[in-house]
């Protein structure tokens, strides 16, 4: 009897180790080998500088949120437009600390480029400084005034976006009313800069609108963003309006003006995706969202590695076509910092354009 | 003093009590209905993820992977429900969510019991593979668009009123769940015999055995059982949520054990009350929900939060420090 279960145990664990190595080979391992055979290939015929296929990565906050997987979307494309050998990694969750051991790793396999989306701008430096020392290029995305970079490239000026988010939400607050801001951590450059931009907006053309809290944190995460909305509407009864920066903000809001029976009274605006919003800016929960395409973004990112690459570094200056939409005549500041005017506005009226 | 005011529970009762003064003195509406809703709210997740931990850390061992099998299952078991067209009642999800996780949760209890490996460095394993898992087999897409009665279910409330203002205040559904689920743990701990078994295993292992309890079987059941409620929590996010999301609820163990410490539940083993682990629970979500409503800016918020683990923690390691003094000056 005793014997039985023991041995009924022993097969299961076996199962399970069996279940563990299958899932390695599958999962690693699968991707690994293509890539592997690519490379090889590559590297054969490095002596000939026009065809030379490069291998680049593309490092994001998180993965798992469909604004990264559209990224992914973009990366792909590239890849399989342009031959080279393009792919995107990054951490389960928002954690600079993870995001610092992915570009380790990756420098360690010796990758041409790494494009990158910065958690934390500051706690990438040092590592982002290594890969540089390496070779490596280094482009990245929502990290303006980054120092360990090739070339920083924002979808739009992030003040800028900031206004037009603003503009958004005082035309659904008929431009007076109590506000609130939030980001999804004080340590992420582009949302504080939006936030900022916003704030000013305010002050500067809506002079009978409040800030009533500014900033809040919310992690990225779609609870924390619900749970601030309610206790800063506690805190403030009258508030009329939340401007959400990640992208979870606004979704977590609009979920509890929906609980709270305020559709039409507290108006949501944000950063977010279509799939995500498209059924609260139908039930009226929230106004409109604004965002850039990730995927765009990623080929923009691509694309400049590749021009680095190629040395053609000097090429890329203020009015550049990038042949990538919306990034068809940039601005540049202080000579590696980019803009393209990339963003969208999407309210309930076209929020069925867009599938992502 | 009687034995009821030196215990741990008085202490974090008087400091919750303390609290929810001096935030009421700050701010009025801290005492209103809609508040108060909200924090219970705020712990409907938690809640069950604090019995979870309560039940491991007093049979002697610790779990850091509730909240990946929690996402494994709730993630998971939504993707088939969509595959399957799914529109039958809420019960089966839940049921799903629950032997998903009942499954991972036998594979830690597995590990640990027949293994003897230590359950830290298991639940650590086990809780990036599982979540890896499901980001690499079951996919990364968040769901947004859930099966029509989990989504009806969602919008279920138990109580619901308007508040001032016009807002609309209640709880949903899933309250019930979390309170049905903290009295299970709580008659499991204090009247079965398996109950009485996880303090002694926790307390002595080798006492334990010594008087007919089997360690492997204790440990297969607080795991399992442990994967089963986190699979029930998981849905009950997801429904909450109305979407989801293979990375969410990742990342919360710590702050969720930081709780139960708080609340008495010895990180050595063997020692401990659901009582106490939801009072610090309380004390918590009180403080992570209250920040706005007191007026603290958003920067010092954070500095808050630090202090409140780092204190948790805090306790913890002087526990052990103190219990393993105690040991050596009985062999000396």
């Amino acid at each position: 009897m005793l014997n039985k279960r023991k041995s009924s145990a022993m097969a299961l664990l076996l199962a399970f180790s069996l279940f563990v190595l299958a899932a390695c080979g599958g999962g690693d391992g699968g991707k690994a080998s293509p890539s592997g055979s690519a490379d090889g290939g590559a590297s054969g015929d490095s002596g000939s500088a026009g065809g030379k296929k490069y291998k680049i990565a593309t490092v994001v906050k998180l993965t798992g949120v469909a604004w990264f997987d559209r990224m992914n979307d973009g990366v792909k494309a590239f890849g399989q437009e342009t031959g080279h050998e393009t792919f995107m990694q990054g951490p389960q969750k928002a954690d600079a600390a993870l995001q610092v051991q992915i570009i380790e790793d990756l420098i360690a396999q010796k990758v041409d480029a790494i494009t990158v989306v910065p958690f934390s701008a500051e706690a990438l430096e040092p590592v982002l400084k290594k890969a540089r020392e390496k070779g490596i290029v280094v482009i990245t995305h929502e990290a303006d005034g980054m120092v360990n970079t090739d070339f920083n490239i924002e979808a739009f000026d992030n003040l800028e976006y900031g206004a037009f988010l603003m503009d958004n939400l005082a035309q659904a607050m008929g431009e007076t009313g109590e506000y609130m801001t939030t980001v999804g951590s004080l340590t992420t450059t582009s949302h504080m800069q939006w936030e900022e931009g916003a704030y000013k907006r305010q002050q500067e053309k809506y002079p009978n609108m409040k800030a009533v809290a500014r900033k809040l944190e919310t992690n990225d995460d779609q609870k924390t963003a619900s749970e601030k909305l309610r206790e800063t509407l506690k805190a403030y009864p009258n508030l009329k309006g939340f401007q959400g920066a990640s992208g979870n903000d606004a979704a977590g809001a609009a979920l509890a003006v929906e609980e709270s029976g305020l559709n039409g009274k507290l108006h949501v605006v944000g950063t977010s995706v279509p799939s995500v919003s498209a059924k609260f800016l139908e039930s009226g929960a929230m106004s409109m969202i604004g965002f850039w395409d990730p995927a765009e973004a990623a080929k923009a990112m691509d694309k400049l590695a590749v021009m680095v690459l190629e040395g053609k570094k000097d090429e890329i200056k203020e009015g550049m076509d990038l042949g990538v939409p919306g990034y068809e005549s940039l601005k540049v500041r202080d000579g590696k910092y980019l803009y393209g005017s990339a963003w969208v506005g999407v309210t309930k009226d076209n929020v069925k354009d867009y599938d992502f | 003093m009687t034995r009821w005011a030196r215990s741990s529970e008085f202490y974090v009762g008087l400091i919750l009590l303390l609290l929810f003064a001096i935030i009421g003195s700050r701010n009025g509406a801290f005492f209103s209905a809609a508040n108060l809703f909200d924090l219970i709210r705020s712990a409907i997740v938690p809640g069950i993820f604090a019995m979870c931990a309560t039940m491991v850390i007093i049979s002697g061992g610790i779990d850091v992977s509730f909240p990946a099998i929690a996402t494994f299952s709730m993630f998971s078991a939504t993707k088939l429900l969509l595959a399957w067209h799914f529109d039958g009642p809420v019960f089966v999800a839940f049921a799903l969510a629950g032997a998903i996780g009942l499954c991972l949760g036998l594979i830690n209890g597995l590990l640990i019991a027949y293994f003897r490996l230590p359950a830290l460095i298991v639940t650590l394993g086990t809780s990036s593979m599982f979540s890896g898992f499901l980001l690499t087999f079951v996919g990364s897409r968040q769901v947004s668009n859930l099966p029509a009665s989990l989504d009806r279910f969602g919008k279920l409330q138990v109580v619901k009123f308007a508040g001032e203002g016009g807002i609309t205040v209640g709880l949903p559904m899933t309250v019930l769940f979390t309170a049905a689920i903290v009295l299970a743990v709580a008659g499991i701990l204090k009247y079965t015999m398996i109950g009485r078994g996880i303090y002694a295993l926790g307390g002595d292992p080798v006492s334990a055995e010594r008087i007919g309890f089997s360690a492997k079987f204790l440990q297969c059941f607080v795991y399992g059982f442990v994967g089963l409620l986190a699979g029930i929590a998981g849905m009950i996010q997801t429904t909450m949520m109305r979407s989801s999301n293979p990375v969410d609820l990742l990342g919360t163990e710590l702050l969720i054990i930081a709780a139960v410490v708080l609340g008495g539940v010895r990180i050595t083993g063997g020692h401990g009350s659901v009582l106490g682990a939801l009072l610090g629970l309380l004390l918590i979500v009180t403080i992570q929900n209250s920040l706005i409503l007191v007026g603290i800016p958003s920067y010092w918020q954070r500095l808050v939060i630090g202090a409140l683990i780092l204190v948790g923690t805090g306790i913890a390691a002087y526990q052990i420090k103190r219990s393993s003094a105690k040991r050596k000056s009985i062999l000396a």
